[in-house]
């Protein structure tokens, strides 16, 4: 089962070591591409006699944008970009699997810092929409016993974004090899399809789509 | 095997976040979301634009139509003066040609008149001399002034006066 595990991919030789996942590796990867792509495509654009690839392009981003417009709203508008980036960095790293290569939100510590920058998101939030004696006040509401539960909210939030994300990625990742051990020609395609395009697709859904809620919530 | 590992890689993944977060949004969604707004705005301004154009026009539209009312109006007021005027014109024309026709038939009446007061006139005087002069011949040219006049005023009385000769 050594799959099930996250390698290091490489050590920096400064104190002491510093091991650099695989998964870390792989989103660099990604993260090259998604650049690449991103200069290539958002190159030249017109507001008039748009090509096919704007006509494409806008449609993707604009779709993202009322998706996310729609949970924010007017306030909350300032938080698309970094959301859509989150959405389609999730999205990408769950399919990467076809690729054969091991997804980044595998490794539980990717989920990890997706959650806490999701956290830290939601919070800074509320502080910036309504300031921090208003904003630490919001814990106390709608009345002063909730105050434990709304504290403890801070750290249930991310923990559950946290493993909902790793624990889908993995057992499908767990599922998928499985499989491909007992039949590994053309049985695992619709495994795959689900596992990899539709699971990836749904559980990078539910990530953005949870943070927006929270922070819609928060700055509410 | 390390199945939950957390260390050095989520600040590694939270700085890769950053980065891709930054030039994503620099290279990706500000130039698409920014060309989208400026085609909404280009788009806005265009139907704004065209209400205005619009209004413009239908403004001109009842300006002209009151215009062509007003001098619908007007044509009408000046035909209908125009048909005062020849109206007035004829009848001072026929009064002026009644009274011309009246004084000229007056006129012709008067001279009628007087042309017949002249000839009866005349006439009385030639029949007087005619009568004195057949008294003369009857008397034998022997008659003296005297005379004569006697003889002017027995015919005359026989004759009937000069009033009652009135042409009949």
């Amino acid at each position: 089962m050594e799959e099930l595990s996250c390698e290091t991919a490489f050590t920096i030789p400064v104190f002491g070591g510093i091991p650099v996942a695989e998964s870390v590796v792989v989103t660099w990867l990604i993260m090259a591409v998604l650049i690449a792509a991103a200069i290539f495509l958002g190159r030249n654009l017109r507001v008039e006699n748009v090509g096919k690839r704007q006509l494409v392009l806008e449609t993707v981003i604009g779709g993202l944008h009322n998706f996310f417009y729609d949970l924010l709203g007017e306030e909350g508008k300032r938080y698309i970009p970094y959301l859509m980036t989150v959405g389609i960095y999730i999205g990408v790293s769950n399919m990467i699997g076809l690729f054969g290569l091991k997804s980044p939100t595998k490794d539980v510590g990717v989920t990890a810092a997706l959650a806490l920058m999701s956290i830290v998101l939601i919070e800074f939030s509320g502080v910036r929409q309504k300031g921090a004696k208003k904003f630490l006040k919001s814990f106390a509401e709608p009345i002063p016993i909730m105050l434990p539960m709304n504290i403890l909210e801070i750290f249930i939030r991310p923990l559950s974004l946290c493993m909902r994300l790793f624990g889908n990625i993995l057992g499908a990742f767990v599922i998928m090899e499985l499989i491909k051990i007992v039949a590994p020609l053309l049985v695992p395609i619709p495994f795959s399809l689900y596992f990899d395009l539709f699971d990836g697709f749904i559980q990078a859904y539910v990530f953005v789509f949870l943070t927006s809620l929270f922070i819609k919530e928060t700055i509410e | 095997m390390e199945l939950l590992r957390i260390d050095w890689n989520v600040i590694f993944t939270i700085i890769n976040l950053i980065v891709l977060y930054l030039a994503l949004r620099k290279f990706l969604i500000r130039p698409v979301t920014n060309i989208m707004e400026q085609r909404k705005n280009m788009i806005e301004g265009q139907l704004a634009d065209a209400r205005k154009q619009r209004e413009q026009a239908d403004e001109l539209k009842t300006q002209y139509e009151k215009q062509l009312a007003d001098a619908h109006e007007e044509s009408a007021g000046i035909v209908e003066q125009a048909r005062k005027n020849a109206q007035a014109e004829y009848e001072s024309r026929i009064d002026a040609a009644d009274a011309e026709a009246e004084r000229i038939i007056r006129n012709a009446h008067k001279a009628v008149e007087m042309e017949r007061e002249k000839t009866v006139r005349e006439l009385q005087s030639q029949i007087a001399v005619l009568a004195v002069a057949a008294a003369g011949k009857v008397l034998g040219e022997a008659s003296t002034r005297e005379n004569n006049q006697l003889l002017y005023e027995q015919f005359l009385a026989k004759a009937g006066g000069v009033n009652d000769a009135d042409g009949k």
